[in-house]
């Protein structure tokens, strides 16, 4: 018996839409406009409210796809690509099993995950000197 | 993060471990970041780990979790200063590094106490280092900031508890009455929910919210039965008779096989195991109730929740006794019934006249 | 004693405990009743159609005339919470269980919609007919301590086992473990009081009617 044969009870229309993807597109465009006005960034957890596969395919399909698309080996796959609007990303998390831990829309100008920290910089340069130096 | 680097944790693994981890929480998004960031702080509590009465099963969970890295990785960033079965010293060298930390950080540790604590023969049943675990216990307890109590056993008590309880096994909570006390149940707990809380706390310094048995509502909120994914086969009346009958192998529901799923708080139906691969009912086996109080008390793992918790001792003896009474009370009938026949006084016409 | 204690309790000693004094009670009672036989009419018997035991079970399972207009709630009340407590206590397949464990046999049951919509008739039935015996004043008149002690014993155990399942109230394991004490309650007073007619009710109407038919009136 496959899990995926089970359907969550959530109240759906025809097309499998619960209204709840609109709301989701609303938040995104207002954190947007925060980012846009004043470099503030913001985060959606999509695994915090309950959508059903349609409204995640509607959400994806009006968000569509950027020009960046980016595969992070982080104890698990996660998978990070741009949508067709800049500075909104979306995100996917796996675990070594393969099985989703998390998938979240970050508005940013790039997602904290991506981005390298300065301390992790400042070992690296330390790093890479020492490499030279023995060569 | 150097912490991190060592055990071959990236920054980004770990944040995005935080955030997933906050997410299962039912935290906001950015509670992750802080999560990551205060686990990473230079300054962190110790943490103290105490084994009592218990099988070790609870620190293999931990351990042996999904991520190993990540999980023990929390205990190595966090300073586990005493840890008997993770920790490098043994004997007097691990009793004086228990006392370093308690004193070290007095009022600020978090203790971690797995296994029950046993009462009888003054608590002879289960010593470290030649004190009973109550002894130390309450001794550990008064410098902690706050107490988890981890598996069933020191939640509960546990299966040293069962019937009939022979070490006088009780929990953490009926010893230590003034400090915040969380209840981690399960037999054992899912990793998960041991590392959720532990995040929350040293993000928040708080712990998270609880409920009345003092387990976290995040992890803890529903019923194994109201999230289970055979629920639809339940509410059908689609039921599996015996194990790998055709019910069974189509996934049906397994209440007759003595699911406790109805009356068990716990995560598993969600969250899952070994890294969310599966749980007991997907599996084919029906929950044993194992994060709830006395639940190796509660009856067979294997007789359904609307059947006898125990075989009707009385009931045959009440039977017979039953128509051995009504025997006799027939018997007392007749024999009235007869008596009144006999005692029938005739009625003549000189009575009448009188 | 927590949740999950007080559920293996109800579940263990005092199903025990209820079930023995359920049987003994009853075969005290049967025992009792049935050997008490009859005196022996030696009047030769007369026979007229339809007056017999058998016609007498079968004829006063319908109102007498005039009566479903008189008392409708009665009648159609009683026969939809009779018929309702009958699925929903032999045609669920958690009590199926019950009932395999305690006989060693099964029989199939009704999917748990139909019983869900079997038990709100029920607990309506129920509450019309209480209703309906406290509005009329000659009802209510004859009705003496034991008549709405009984009505409870019937009523709470439906009422407890339907909000166990729809989660309401109290928690689900509060609620199944009140619901199994509700049950047992029903059980201990059963034999002693008139719920006891489950056991007597064919048993008298054919006592009646083969009594009465012997003289030669169907009634």
């Amino acid at each position: 018996m496959r899990l995926e044969n089970f359907v969550e009870g959530t109240d759906t229309t025809r097309d499998g839409l619960t209204g709840n993807a609109t709301a989701v597109l609303h938040e995104v465009a207002e954190l947007l406009v925060a980012l846009a006005e004043r470099g503030e960034t913001g985060i959606i957890d999509l695994g915090g409210m309950p959508l059903s596969s349609a409204d995640k395919a509607w959400l994806a399909a009006k968000l569509g796809q950027g020009e960046v698309q980016m595969t992070l080996n982080l104890d698990g796959a996660s998978e990070v690509r741009e949508t067709a609007f800049h500075g909104v990303w979306w995100l996917v998390h796996h675990n070594e099993k393969g099985v989703l831990t998390g998938e979240f829309i970050e508005i940013s100008s790039v997602p904290e995950l991506v981005s390298a920290h300065p301390d992790d910089i400042r070992q690296a340069a330390d790093k890479l000197g020492f490499l030279i130096n023995d060569l | 993060m150097a912490g991190l680097a060592q055990h071959g944790v990236s920054r980004r693994s770990f944040l995005k471990f935080c955030t997933t981890l906050a997410s299962a929480m039912a935290l906001p998004p950015a509670a992750g970041l802080a999560m990551a960031e205060a686990m990473a702080a230079a300054r962190r509590p110790s943490v103290i780990w105490l084994p009592f009465q218990e099988c070790t099963g609870c620190t293999e969970s931990i351990t042996r979790s999904h991520s190993p890295t990540i999980e023990s990785l929390i205990f190595n960033v966090i300073s586990l200063d005493y840890q008997e079965t993770l920790m490098a010293a043994a004997g007097h060298q691990a009793e004086e590094a228990l006392q370093h930390a308690i004193k070290e950080n007095f009022g600020k540790y978090i203790l971690i106490v797995d296994g029950s604590v046993p009462l009888g023969q003054g608590g002879a049943y289960s010593t470290i280092g030649g004190r009973s675990n109550l002894e130390t216990l309450k001794e550990v307890a008064k410098g902690a900031a706050a107490i988890v109590a981890m598996g069933s056993c020191a939640a509960y008590g546990g299966i040293p508890k069962a019937n009939p309880n022979p070490t006088g096994a009780v929990s953490v909570s009926d010893v230590i009455k003034d400090k915040p006390i969380v209840n981690v149940p399960g037999c054992p707990p899912i990793p998960v929910v041991m590392t959720g809380v532990l995040a929350h706390y040293l993000t928040f310094g708080t712990l998270p919210e609880l409920d009345k048995l003092g387990r976290p509502k995040a992890f803890y909120g529903e019923t194994i039965h109201d999230r289970c994914y055979r629920r639809a086969f339940y509410d059908q009346g689609k039921f599996a008779k015996t194990f790998d009958d055709e019910g069974a192998r189509n996934g049906w529901c397994l209440f007759e096989l003595g699911c406790k799923g109805p009356v068990t708080y716990n995560a598993c139906a969600t969250t899952k195991w070994n890294g969310g691969t599966s749980w007991p009912v997907e599996s084919g086996h029906g929950c044993l109730g194992c994060s709830e109080p006395d639940f190796w008390d509660a009856g067979s793992f294997y007789k359904a929740l609307s059947m006898p918790a125990d075989p009707l001792k009385t009931v045959a003896g009440a039977a017979a006794v039953g128509a051995a009474v009504g025997v006799a009370v027939s018997f007392a009938n007749r024999a009235k019934k007869s008596a009144a026949k006999a005692a029938h006084e005739t009625t003549t016409l000189p009575d009448l006249e009188k | 004693m927590g949740e999950l204690q007080f559920l293996t309790w109800v579940r263990g000693t005092g199903l025990n405990l209820a079930i023995s004094i359920f049987l003994l009670g009853v075969l005290v009672r049967i025992i009792e009743i049935y050997s008490l036989g009859r005196k022996k009419d030696l009047a030769e018997p007369r026979s007229v159609a339809g007056a017999s035991g058998m016609n007498t079970v079968f004829r006063r399972s319908i109102p007498a005339d005039g009566m479903l207009k008189t008392s409708p709630i009665t009648y159609i009340g009683g026969y939809v919470f009779h018929i309702g407590l009958g699925v929903v206590v032999f045609l669920f397949a958690p009590h199926i269980k019950f009932f395999q464990d305690l006989l060693g046999f099964s029989w199939p049951g009704l999917p748990s919609q139909a019983v869900d919509f079997a038990a709100v008739l029920t607990i309506v039935a129920l509450l019309l007919i209480l209703i309906d015996r406290i509005s009329k004043p000659v009802k209510r008149y004859l009705s003496t301590f034991q008549d709405w002690f009984t009505w409870t014993l019937t009523f709470l155990p439906v009422l407890t086992g339907w909000m166990a399942v729809q989660h309401l109230l109290l928690p689900y394991t509060t609620m199944l473990a009140l619901h199994i004490l509700t049950v047992e309650l029903l059980l201990v007073f059963l034999p002693f009081t008139k719920l006891f007619h489950a056991f007597t009710v064919f048993g008298s109407r054919w006592y009646n009617g083969t009594v009465n038919g012997h003289k030669g009136v169907a009634v």
